[in-house]
This record gives structure tokens, sequence and C-alpha cells, in this order.
């Protein structure tokens, strides 16, 4: 069942085409990497999905509802967290929760426990001072409570961990992690080694228009790369392996580095064994044998190209 | 319902912690107590400066002619500077979106602003007035005013008038200067209306200009009643005026 749908969206503003038919789904309970670089169209695809920009044309459809422009339904089942949130700097984080929560028409009683629990959940429990004194990842992870506290069935989070320090990042992605079992989860991120780290599913977007789309897996198996390679224990081993006569038609590179040789090819099935039965037949063991993956960073570039 | 009262609740809060009501309670008590101060003294004043002027005795009505001139201008523009980012903070600062977000109805945000902003400015107005009332019965009887109610009111009148201003143009400009402006604007505009006596009793800046006229029957009532009418129309359509176009803006 997906919980987001996007078919054939475009957004236009002024001369510069901001979404260029856009279409794609979002999966019941994954975590959804959105990436695209800064202006890529992110923000606005976000902003349309919450009715806050009204789309020029395509549908948008959230648990198969359909999203419209200014006060919409489908927004009681979204959380949301903006890019950079802005709160009220003189109430006090459980305050805020409390105006939220009687804003969506819970009552006291599940306002003060699910705050507690949310603040828990974020870190933020035992502080007390104004949110005008918080940092940026306080503040983050405060977005983050108030995006959960009706307990949306779709949780948007924009750019969560773009401005914020290593630990900030790690906290903010570990929350993520958390929430995954109750709620789906679409961020936008341009750092690409955070969507590796926590994403099931991604899209990325560039000027608009969607060019990669799918789980991590599929899309590191249809770009898989065929290189290999091989590290010794010795550079004895190593310069032997390279210049053995059964080996010479394969094109290799040494490492500069370390003991390692990467070798390109075009059947890598075939050429893996051929090399093992070498390096066998000659005791030259190796420490270190790897397919190499294409990076995620790799696959976005190429992409992009 | 819920979320207007909640919604309210949050609006008083951040005038309180932001010091506005404190500032607008102590601007308005020294308003109220320097009118009748001033219109007792400025004759003594006066002669100590030596300068024979030959005034006559103060009275009560000094004291509220006072009052008219004080709220009417340097009070009104305390006011307009107090509520001028009603609209236009939340929207520069885009705090307005998680609650947005969250479902409420964006009617509810501007009716919700307007009604604590209006609650505001009649204590203060009150407050002004009554210590201005206590201080002018310590000094003189109370006499000579008539059309009491229609003279204080349409003041007020005029404050709201101004408030529904800044609301529409925080929610037009998304900023604080251009509520300010439209205010300056409008107030520009009236007072070269203010220029034609045949066009005086239809400006609502009447209300806030020529109160002792109204208070001391210098003037038949009549005068003003066209004026009061506008007033009350321009702010019902200025605040409609904001409903919709902020039920139409982009966030």
């Amino acid at each position: 069942m997906d919980i987001l749908q996007i078919h054939h969206l475009s957004k236009r503003f002024g001369s510069t085409q901001a979404i260029d038919d856009l279409s794609f789904n979002v999966p019941e309970g994954c975590i959804f990497g959105f990436i695209g670089q800064n202006g890529a169209g992110k923000t606005t695809t976000m902003k349309l999905v919450l009715g806050l920009l009204k789309a020029d044309q395509g549908s948008i459809l959230v648990n198969s509802e359909k999203v419209s422009f200014g006060e919409t339904k489908t927004n009681q089942m979204i959380g949301y967290l903006p890019d950079v949130p802005e709160f009220y700097n003189y109430l006090r984080p459980k305050e805020y929760l409390k105006l939220c929560g009687e804003i969506t028409g819970l009552d006291k009683v599940t306002i003060e426990q699910r705050s507690n629990e949310l603040l828990t959940l974020v870190g933020l429990q035992n502080v007390k001072k104004k949110i005008g004194a918080f940092s940026r990842g306080m503040k983050q992870r405060l977005g983050i409570a108030q995006a959960l506290l009706n307990e949306p069935k779709l949780l948007i989070c924009d750019e969560p961990t773009s401005a914020l320090d290593p630990i900030g990042r790690k906290e903010i992605l570990d929350i993520l992690q958390r929430v995954k079992d109750r709620t789906t989860v679409i961020f936008s991120t341009h750092i690409l080694s955070d969507v590796e780290r926590i994403c099931d599913r991604v899209a990325v977007i560039n000027q608009g228009k969607l060019i990669l789309n799918g789980t991590l897996a599929e899309i590191k198996a249809k770009h898989k790369s065929n290189t290999f390679s091989v590290e010794f224990s010795s550079s004895d081993d190593k310069t032997a392996f390279m210049s053995s006569p059964d080996l010479k038609q394969l094109s290799m590179n040494q490492h500069e580095s370390n003991l390692g040789v990467t070798i390109h090819c075009d059947d890598i099935d075939k050429t893996e064994a051929l090399c093992m039965e070498v390096m066998v037949r000659n005791n030259w063991m190796p420490t270190k044998f790897e397919i190499n993956e294409p990076t995620i960073e790799s696959l976005f570039l190429e992409a992009l190209r | 319902m819920k979320a207007f009262v909640a919604f309210s609740k949050k609006e008083f809060i951040e005038y309180l912690r932001t010091y506005k009501i404190m500032i607008l309670g102590v601007v308005f008590l020294l308003f109220g107590m320097m009118n009748p101060v001033l219109a007792k003294f400025t004759p003594e004043i006066i002669k100590a400066a030596g300068i024979d002027l030959n005034l006559p005795e103060p009275s009560a009505l000094d004291s509220w002619a006072q009052f008219f001139k004080n709220v009417g201008q340097m009070g009104m523009l305390v006011m307009v500077v107090i509520f001028s980012g009603i609209m236009a903070n939340e929207l520069a600062k885009g705090t307005l979106i998680n609650i947005l977000t969250k479902g409420l109805k964006r009617r509810t945000v501007i009716l919700s602003k307007f009604f604590v902003a209006s609650i505001l400015w009649t204590l203060s107005y009150l407050f002004c007035l009554l210590i201005t009332y206590f201080y002018t019965l310590v000094f003189w009887k109370m006499s000579g005013m008539h059309n009491v109610f229609l003279s204080f009111i349409s003041m007020w009148l005029y404050g709201e008038f101004l408030i529904t201003t800044l609301i529409l143009g925080g929610v037009l400009f998304k900023n604080n200067i251009g509520s300010l402006l439209l205010v300056g604007g409008l107030t520009v505009i009236m007072t070269i209306i203010s220029i034609f006596p045949q066009l005086q009793k239809y400006n609502p800046m009447t209300l806030s200009s020529d109160n002792m006229s109204m208070l001391t029957a210098t003037k038949e009532l009549s005068a003003f009643i066209p004026a009061l009418i506008i007033c009350c129309i321009l702010t019902v359509l200025l605040l409609i005026g904001s409903i919709i176009l902020f039920d139409r803006k982009q966030v």
C-alpha cells in the first residue's frame, strides 16, 4: 500500500520550472530518502504535499486521499518538520507541544502523556528553558517531537540534518530510525552518507525531474560495476600476482597506498574464478577479496550526468 | 473553538512575555495621570514662566481635552507600533507553518489575533480613561459633558479600525514595515480628505480628532454618524478582506 502517490506534478515560479512532471510513490513503513542538490525542488515538492503551495498540474494522494491547496484534511495524517523549524521563542518545549496538541484537538490527558513520551524520545525531557535559548539541534529535535504529536501516518522532514554538527546529525538519524515502526518517514537531504545509513528507498530529483527511484539494493544492483579488488599480505605476492602470465590479459591497477590491486573486467564471475584459481595454485593468499559496490556518490553523480 | 482558545492563549502569553502588555500598561497609565494634571497646572506653569496670558480657570473639560489629544495621537501611535507585527512577524519568521500544517484554520488565526489585540486595546483604553476620570474628579466636578458614550466609543472604534488595518498590511506585505506603511498611507489619505470640510463627516479620522466637539456638543451629533458607520463598515471589510486574502496566500 502506498502512503504517498504523486502523479505528474508540475509547479512553476515565474520563469523557473521548479517541479517538472514528477511522479513517484512512497510505500508504507519505509524510510524514504529524497535526494537532490540545493534548488532541485525538494522543499517545493514537500510544500505541495502539505497543501502550502498550489500545484499547476498533477495530483497528490496521501493515504489515497487527494491533497487540496489551503486547508487540507490530509494534513491530519502528516507530521511536518520544516528545514529550519521556527517556534515561538517565548514558549517552553512543553507549552509548545500543548499548543500544538490543543490545535489538533487532542484531549488534556493525551497531550500530557504524548508530550512526555515524545520529549523523552528526542532527549528533551528535562529541558525547562525557553525555546529561544535552544541550539539548532535542539530545535530540530523539538521539531520532530511536534511533528509526531498527532501520530501521523507520514512524517515529512525537510533536510533535518543539513545544518547540524556530526553529533546532532547522528542524534536526528537515530531518532528517525527509532520512529520507523510507528510511521513512514520521508526525508530530503543532500548528504548522501545519511541516506546510506538509514534509508530503505530513495528517489533522486534534479531540476524538478525524477532521475532515479527504487530501493537502495535495487539501484545498486542495477548499477553494479564490474570491478573487484584483491589485497595481499606482502608486496612480493602482489608483484608476482600482477606479472603472472595467466592473468596478463586482464586490466589491473595497483593501489599506491596499500598491497591491493583493482581488476576491471567484462564477465565478473569468470574473472573472479580465474584469479582465485591462480592464487590458490601459487599459494598467494589474499587478505581481502572484494567486489566493488557502487557508492551512492558515484550513482548520484552518474544519474546527474 | 478549542483551537481558537488555544491560539488566543498563545497570543496572550506572547504579549505578556515580550513585555508588550507591560509597555501598554505603563504608557496608558502615564497618559491617564498626565491628562488631568496637565490641565490643572498648565495655567500656573505659564504664569510661573512670566507670561501673562490671562487663561480661563481650567475645568474637567480641559482634562478630557488632554485625554483625547494624548490618546488620539501618542496613544494611537504607541498602540500601532506595539501591534505592528501582529500578522507580519509570524509570516516573516515562518512560525505559522507548523501551526497551519497541524490543521488550524487560517481564519482562526486572523480572528484570534484580532480578538486578543482588541481586548488589550480595550483594556488599555479603559484603564487610561478610568485613571483620567478618577484624577479629574479629585480636581473638579464633572460638568458640561454631552454624548459621553459616543464621544468615548468613537475613539475606541478608530483604534479597532487601525488594528484591522495592521492585520491586512501584515497579510499583504509579510513584514511590519508594510503594516506600518499601510496605516501611515491611510492616515495621509484621511488627512487629505479632512482638508475638504464637506467630506469631513464621512472621514473616520474625525473619530479620533474631533471628540471634544462631540463631548461639548458644539457640533451636531449627526455630523459624526456617517463617519461612525463608515468606520464600522471599514473595520469589518478589512477583517473579512484579510481572511479571504490569507486563505489564498501561499506561505
